[in-house]
């Protein structure tokens, strides 16, 4: 679908939502903003989920929070529902902060499953706080007024809920198409990954999940004001599961799959109710919770992407219009050539017993290209993961023009000006070519999660963008920016990593076996680009298995065997060592 | 707090962790083998608890239908793959093994109805039925997507335990059971009434899990699952099928959750939903295991118990918060513990 | 698919608009048949069955009863009853098994303006605009039938025990208030959910107080849980409870140890006990012939009796109502709800019911008896 195409069926989406309450009935409208409502911690949960890798079954608890929060505040305190608001924001958010400060450390299903634990130790301090009505609940809520207006009928909080929504929605979009977001769109490639490219992974993870809160937060608030009463039963973790099964129904990779999966929910939880007691007099109280489970099981049996994968082709492809005009990223000077920029001394790594590294030093001068080269099992990846940061050395130093960066972790590293590539690619395959080398622009930018979500960053995307597509031209990847990397050869992935590479404005690349598995042309066409960007002074560190990729290219080589260095020197000195010639393919070079 | 109130929650904290334990190491055991977080591994706990009292006061255990239904559509799944495959040799093991063979004991039940049995024939008879449910329920819900990631695997086993609950709510009925005490006996120990019931759970919970390792670690189909646990292509590469292990995961933790049930139900009421609690408390002592280690599992599902026993009597009100509040400083050491480690990215 | 959405949502609006085929005078009545609200939920239901077989048509019109379940959770009871208002315009909404989810849906009542009986024990806060009552005996009246009969007893100290929900919340409030009274001091304030295991802890505790008596706060089968802990523990002692234990599975589970436990009753519990001339006689017996026609057992529960009072006293004032405007009308609506708050000395088989505008209770002592259980049978206690 075209964009033009995309903007007039979404404005003639957004008209029909607006005249929605001239032409659909009352209950209509009542299920229009319980499909509001859950969609927007839907919303929270495919950011969270869908984008940044975190699952949550545990949302209902802030969704809970914010609805007490409100509850609170307006019923039994006497203040206007908007000071409730700012409660409600403010609670969620800070539980959020210390709940993913202690558990957002943990990868996958543990966090998950923590979500359960304070979901439910949450569940239960409703119940048993006093001054929240305990298990009764707060009954009451008076309604939010807009000045003399008091929003009490359904098509009067239907606009409130849906403003809010569409708000939500708007920024969340705006968000992932910044910085921030690309940060958090880069979360599921691993912490690796992203650290590498100098972002602060729990950061993301943790904002991602503040935001994620955030939403459940305010769906509560709207909740309770649209209930007028409140009490702990809908925060238990069952809701909060049904929740997450709405963001997998609908399809946790796009945020309107968050809306898409609550009216699917809320509708089909509906008709089960109107159209199950024709078929099972009696039962069907029971059959319902039977009936919605097994729906929600074969839909993602057949649609794991969620019901959004069938009609992703609706979607716009996205572009961007890119101009080229704007003053450029500022670049950082580079060292002069030939001056030591990178020193390696004495660095030991063990692994319990195996010395994987011993004792090894070596030097790097600006402006050359250095092998590291050695057999299977020399130790040159450990070698490669403690100058990047990725491990740290038992003893021994690192020190990058004149700095010390032994123990640094790895995103100072990358900060200052060392950027790397991986053995095995890691893309990000549902992102552009253009997003995925904006990633390496994150070091030099400023701008964070508010300025994204408000728009207020625009100057500065401008200049990355353009930077980017100066980066993906400059590898020969110019003429698609807009096509998902995923669609590459393997070849062409390793090249936008490159390129990805060049856009932090490294002063050093290192480079991890680049050569691995690419066919003889793709190895020429590699080779010409490390050669050119060589003559624009740029410094490469070549990790490397295959030695003939190498000794044509390089300027000198570090031969590594068992752990430790065993030769230094111009490739033709080294080839002729007799210690090389055996450890590689026993003197068959 | 004096000793002796100490002593009698300990005693109580140890025998409810004990059974805890039983239901961690089959979801440790599930898990490693085919990645799925079983949830409804408490449901069929319970339900061979609601099966245990049916039979005792002589009616038809709903477990009966739920185990035929689930067969039912199991085999005409696997007949459909058949089919589709042309492989119509496979058609009679696949009625033998999905229709047949689940059917066994609910037509033993059938027979049996209404007769009294004893004691032992009663709890052999409920395991006998609830065994099945697991395997089939793998076969309908998660072989068709068993290599999807490990969250989407989590998500439609939440699902799942939804539908058991409702299915349960249909077949077993809203009010609880409790059936009768294996036996009345107590002993005094240091001058405290301990029941023997309590000897038998903690007992067996030791005998069980031991024969578990035993299993593991002396026979040949232990040993696949032990290596299919570790590296699934690797196990298929030397022809241990995944489907197979994944049946014989179910099946083991099968008998172990029911063994928990049948242990559970003279102790306390059994709803058609307790399932869902008791592997929530058994999850904390699998979060403490990292859901790999056997050994740290039963170690932290018996402090589960006792942290419950004795939060119960600090602050009844507060009970459930201090327990599941425990797993909190359990993952922060963890996280910290572990420090950078690549998690599996996911795609 | 922002449009796929919206159509879905208009073909459904319309579809369902277009499914009512009105009957005279519609009642919605809202339960829980899943849930953790189901063990009571459920003889709601069968209740509301029976007296619809009793009673089916109002001054020669037709009644239709429309029901839906709340899977014992707030939010759906208040969906539904907006439901049953907006799609079905019911004229009167009945509901549902637990408090916290009848409260929500007596705010849905007084914003859509239609009358709302409920039939839990919901603490109503005070408004003006009222337009929803209450079956059940004021929790308040049910606790002070005990604590009266405690004091007769002689029990000076009380330790209790309940559930950690909203049923726990009102019971223990009822021995707070007796004790607010001067008459008892409650020394023990424990709560156990429904799905434990074990209510060692909390048992130890309380006999570790060495109370008088024991009040137990539990519902239905799950009440039983510290009965049997605290004869395990060797308690002697004498235990009260509420209606709320009025249930069959109670005494089974319950067994030897739940043996002489006394608590407060609606009378149709012991209505084949109670003389002749009680009010309650009369009506227990039709209800318990209806309940046997259309459910086929006994009734043993007090809930399914009030689902059958409420339908007497919405049939009561129905018929008054029915004189001054016509069903389906908002207008019948507002009579329906006057015609209800002037509901005078109606029998019920749980209680004589009057109710006043200023409150959602109609209910006074008559409505409770003391009953103990003996040999597995409650037994009227005068």
């Amino acid at each position: 679908m075209s964009k033009t195409q995309f903007r007039f069926l979404t404005l003639a989406a957004l008209f029909l939502l607006v005249a929605s309450p001239f032409y659909l009935n009352a209950f209509s409208m009542t299920l229009l903003n319980y499909i509001g409502v859950y969609g927007l911690v839907a919303l929270g949960l495919v950011l969270l989920t869908g984008i940044g890798g975190m699952m949550s079954f545990g949302q209902a608890a802030f969704v809970g929070i914010g609805a007490y929060a409100g509850a609170w505040a307006s019923a039994l305190q006497g203040y206007s529902p908007w000071v409730g608001l700012m409660l409600a924001i403010v609670l969620s958010c800070s539980v959020a902060l210390v709940l993913g400060a202690i558990t957002l450390r943990l990868g996958g299903h543990f966090l998950a499953l923590s979500t359960v634990a304070w979901g439910l130790s949450i569940f239960f301090l409703f119940g048993n706080l006093d001054g929240l009505g305990n298990y009764n609940g707060i009954a009451n809520v008076p309604p939010i007024s807009l000045g003399p207006l008091k929003l009490v009928a359904s098509w009067q909080m239907f606009y409130l809920i849906w403003a809010i929504v569409l708000l939500a929605l708007l920024a969340s979009r705006n968000l992932l198409d910044s910085r921030s977001g690309r940060a958090m769109r880069a979360l599921r490639g691993g912490n690796l990954l992203v650290e590498s490219l100098g972002i602060n992974a729990f950061f993301t993870r943790l904002a991602t999940f503040v935001i994620a809160a955030l939403f459940a937060g305010l769906s509560g608030w709207l909740y309770a004001h649209l209930n007028r009463f409140v009490s702990p039963a809908p925060f238990e973790v069952h809701v909060g599961i049904d929740y997450l099964m709405m963001a997998m129904v609908g399809g946790a990779t796009e945020l309107i799959g968050a809306f898409i999966g609550s009216a699917l929910v809320t509708l089909t939880k509906n008709s089960i109710q109107d159209y199950l007691p024709m078929i099972a007099k009696g039962a069907s109280g029971q059959l319902e919770i039977v009936v919605f489970s097994i729906v929600f099981i074969v839909l993602l049996q057949r649609w794991r992407g969620g019901l959004i994968s069938i009609s992703s082709h609706l979607l716009p492809s996205p572009h961007h219009d890119i101009d080229r005009t704007v003053t450029p990223l500022s670049r950082r000077p580079l060292p002069q050539p030939g001056e030591v920029l990178l020193t390696a001394d004495q660095v030991e790594r063990r692994f319990g017993g195996l010395v994987a590294v011993d004792k090894v030093s070596f030097t790097l001068n600006a402006g050359e290209i250095l092998g590291l080269i050695g057999p299977n099992g020399a130790g040159k990846s450990t070698m490669f993961n403690l100058l990047t940061g990725a491990l740290r050395p038992n003893s021994g130093r690192v020190v990058f023009q004149g700095r010390d960066i032994t123990h640094a972790p790895q995103r100072e590293i990358a900060k200052a000006g060392i950027a790397r590539t991986f053995q095995h690619v890691k893309i990000r395959p549902k992102m552009t070519l253009l997003d995925n080398v904006l990633l390496g622009t994150h070091p030099r930018t400023t701008s964070g999660f508010f300025s994204g979500a408000l728009r207020l960053d625009r100057a500065e995307e401008a200049q990355a963008r353009a930077e980017a597509l100066r980066q993906l031209q400059r590898v020969g990847l110019g003429d698609k920016p807009f096509e998902l990397a995923g669609n590459l050869p393997l070849g062409n992935q390793r090249v936008l990593e490159i390129a990805r590479a060049l856009a932090a404005d490294p002063v050093l690349l290192v480079l991890d076996e680049p050569a691995a598995g690419l066919r003889r042309q793709e190895k020429q066409a590699l080779a010409e680009l490390l050669q050119s960007l060589r003559s624009e002074n740029l410094s490469i560190l070549l990790v490397e298995h295959d030695m003939e990729f190498v000794m044509g290219l390089v300027d000198r080589i570090v031969v590594m065997n068992f752990g430790c260095k065993i030769c230094e020197g111009l490739p033709l000195e080294v080839r002729q060592d007799a210690q090389v010639q055996d450890a590689y393919l026993g003197g068959l070079v | 707090m004096s000793s002796d109130i100490a002593a009698i929650l300990a005693i109580d904290g140890i025998a409810s962790g004990a059974i805890y334990v039983l239901i961690a190491i089959g979801f440790v055991l599930i898990f490693a083998v085919t990645r799925v977080i079983f949830v409804p591994f408490g449901d069929i706990s319970a339900f061979t608890a609601l099966t245990l009292a049916a039979l005792e006061t002589q009616r038809l255990p709903g477990t009966m239908g739920l185990v035929a239904m689930l067969a039912a559509m199991a085999t005409l799944m696997q007949l459909t793959a058949d089919i589709r495959a042309s492989d119509l040799k496979a058609i009679p093991s696949t009625l033998f093994f999905y229709l047949v063979v689940p059917l066994v004991p609910v037509a033993l039940m059938w027979f049996a109805a209404g007769s009294v049995m004893s004691m032992p024939v009663r709890m052999g008879l409920s395991l006998l039925l609830v065994l099945p449910i697991a395997p089939l329920l793998d076969r309908i819900v998660f072989r068709p997507i068993a290599d999807a990631s490990v969250l989407l695997l989590l998500t439609v086993s939440m699902a799942l335990h939804f539908a058991l609950v409702g299915l349960g709510l249909m077949f077993f009925g809203p009010e609880g059971v409790r059936t009768q005490p294996l036996t009345d006996a107590s002993w005094e120990i240091a001058g405290m009434q301990v029941s023997l019931q309590t000897f038998l759970i903690v007992g067996s919970a030791v005998v069980f899990s031991t024969l578990l390792y035993a299993f593991f670690e002396l026979t040949l189909t232990g040993k696949a699952l032990r290596a299919t646990a570790v590296n699934r292509t690797g196990a298929r590469l030397v022809g241990i099928r995944p489907a197979y292990t994944g049946t014989m995961a179910y099946v083991l933790a099968s008998i172990l959750a029911g063994i928990s049930g049948i242990l559970i139900s003279p102790v306390t009421t059994i709803f058609y939903d307790s399932g869902f609690l008791f592997g929530l408390r058994a999850f904390v002592g699998a979060i403490i295991g990292a859901m790999v280690n056997y050994p740290v599992t039963a170690l932290g599902a018996l402090l589960v118990g006792v942290l419950e026993s004795f939060a119960s009597f600090w602050s009844s009100a507060f009970k459930e918060v201090i327990v599941f509040s425990l797993l909190l400083p359990v993952l922060l050491w963890r996280s910290l513990s572990v420090g950078e480690v690549e998690d599996e990215a996911e795609e | 698919m922002k449009t796929s959405l919206r159509t879905l949502v208009a073909v459904a609006g319309t579809l369902l608009s277009g499914l009512p085929a009105h009957a005279d005078i519609t009642v919605g009545f809202v339960t829980a048949l899943s849930g953790p609200g189901a063990s009571i939920g459920i003889p709601y239901g069968k209740g509301i069955a029976a007296a619809f077989d009793y009673i089916s048509s109002v001054s020669g019109e037709k009644i239709k009863l429309i029901q839906l379940d709340d899977g014992s959770d707030p939010s759906t009871a208040a969906r539904n009853a907006r439901k049953l208002v907006e799609e079905e315009k019911v004229d009167i909404l009945i509901g549902t098994a637990q408090a916290p989810a009848s409260i929500a849906m007596m705010a849905v009542s007084a914003e859509l303006k239609v009358p709302m009986i409920s039939v839990s024990p919901v603490v109503v806060p005070p408004t003006t605009d009222r337009w929803g009552v209450a079956v059940p005996q004021l929790p308040s009246l049910m606790f002070k039938a005990v604590t009266d009969r405690m004091v007769k007893d002689g029990i000076k100290t009380v330790g209790y025990i309940g559930f950690s929900d909203a049923w726990g919340d009102l019971v223990y409030s009822g021995a707070k208030a007796a004790e607010d009274r001067g008459e008892m001091k409650v020394v023990a304030n424990e709560r156990y959910a429904r799905t434990d295991t074990s209510v060692t802890g909390q048992v130890l505790k309380i006999v570790a107080a060495k109370p008088d008596a024991i009040m137990n706060g539990g519902s239905a089968t799950q009440g039983a849980l510290p009965l049997l802990a605290l004869t395990e523990r060797g308690y002697k002692g004498k235990i009260y409870g509420t209606p709320a234990l009025l249930n069959a599975d109670f005494i089974r589970v319950g067994g030897k140890s739940a043996e002489g436990i006394l608590v407060s009753a609606g009378p149709v519990i012991v209505a084949e006990q109670l003389p002749d001339s009680h009010f309650s006689k009369k009506p227990s017996m039709a209800f318990r012939a209806s309940y046997q026609k259309v459910n086929g057992s006994e009734t043993t529960d007090g809930f399914s009796a009030y689902s059958f009072d409420a339908w007497l006293i919405f049939v009561d004032s129905a018929k008054r109502a029915m004189a001054k405007a016509k069903p389906g009308t908002p207008e019948f609506r507002t009579v329906l709800k006057d015609e209800i708050f002037a509901t005078k000395e109606l029998a019920g088989v749980h209680a004589i019911y009057n109710f006043k505008p200023d409150s959602a209770y109609g209910v006074d002592e008559r409505s409770l008896v003391l009953v103990r259980l003996t040999n597995g049978v409650w037994r009227y206690e005068p």
